[in-house]
């Protein structure tokens, strides 16, 4: 795995739970995810298409209570359910964590996709076929949630 | 002051209009669009002292906008601020040539906020 092209979504991520949601999160091992075979579970997810040079996706899946507490600590209010602030606050923070990311990646020009918002019980993605899918796991105070990275020719 | 704010999540105009009103001493009045199509018909009817956009937004985007302001007249000094999470050099570049008066890179601080509303209000 080329860690050079996962280590700017490792410190966007980390950089923008600090600054925008105001937790810290610590980065677990990046793993090749193989979709329908792990055992993470998530209710949520944030995506970004990726375009430019590279053809790609980033996601942010979340079990439920910790996505209502990220939401929670960035409008400052309880969340308790997935409404229009939950959407949009999810939305939000992977459009950051993406657009940060391009920081680290300068030498490819990458556009970035307006986010989409998937809700569900393990709802699974079309990943591209042939690309790997790099799973990186954070831990925040009570649980897990994850950043996927997927990315045409530049991963591994 | 009237301040045209100008993203697509309701969050972010909601901190940002926050943060302005919570500290800064002039009196402010917010007007705002979720998209670059939205703000036009607002800056079409009033007079806006200081225009916030964000970046990548649906129907036309922040850059779109700029392009199009700058290229009229009554808007050649309208001070803009680009507010997005586009931290790459040549957005940054790109976001200059096309007219921007300062750029902030997503996720903000107050203090950033602040200093650059003060610094083009004056």
């Amino acid at each position: 795995m080329n860690v050079k092209y996962v280590n700017p979504f490792i410190e966007a991520t980390r950089n923008v739970f600090r600054e925008f949601v105001g937790l810290y999160v610590k980065a677990n091992k990046p793993f090749i995810y193989i979709p329908n075979t792990e055992t993470i579970k998530y209710d949520i997810s944030g995506i970004i298409g990726l375009a430019g040079e590279v053809l790609g996706m980033v996601v942010i899946s979340f079990p439920k209570a910790i996505a209502l507490k990220t939401v929670s600590h960035i409008t400052n209010t309880e969340a308790l359910m997935f409404d229009e602030v939950a959407i949009d606050s999810i939305g939000e923070l992977i459009n950051i964590i993406a657009g940060n990311s391009k920081k680290a990646l300068e030498e490819v020009k990458i556009v970035i996709s307006l986010p989409s918002i998937v809700k569900g019980y393990n709802h699974q993605f079309a990943w591209m076929s042939g690309v790997p899918v790099i799973c990186i796991p954070f831990d925040l105070e009570s649980g897990e949630f994850y950043i996927f990275v997927s990315l045409k020719n530049l991963i591994i | 002051m009237k301040i045209l704010l100008v993203d697509d999540s309701m969050i972010m105009r909601n901190i940002l209009k926050n943060i302005i009103s919570d500290q800064m001493m002039v009196d402010t009045e917010f007007k705002e669009a979720p998209d670059g199509k939205a703000a036009f018909e607002i800056l079409d009817h009033n007079t806006i002292d200081l225009l916030l956009v964000d970046w990548n937004m649906p129907e036309l985007n922040g850059l779109e906008l700029v392009k199009m302001l700058r290229m009229m007249d009554k808007y050649k000094n309208l001070p803009i601020l680009m507010v997005t999470a586009e931290s790459a050099k040549y957005n940054v570049m790109e976001a200059i040539k096309e007219g921007v008066t300062d750029y902030i890179v997503k996720p903000i601080t107050a203090a950033m906020i602040l200093k650059k509303t003060e610094m083009y209000i004056k």
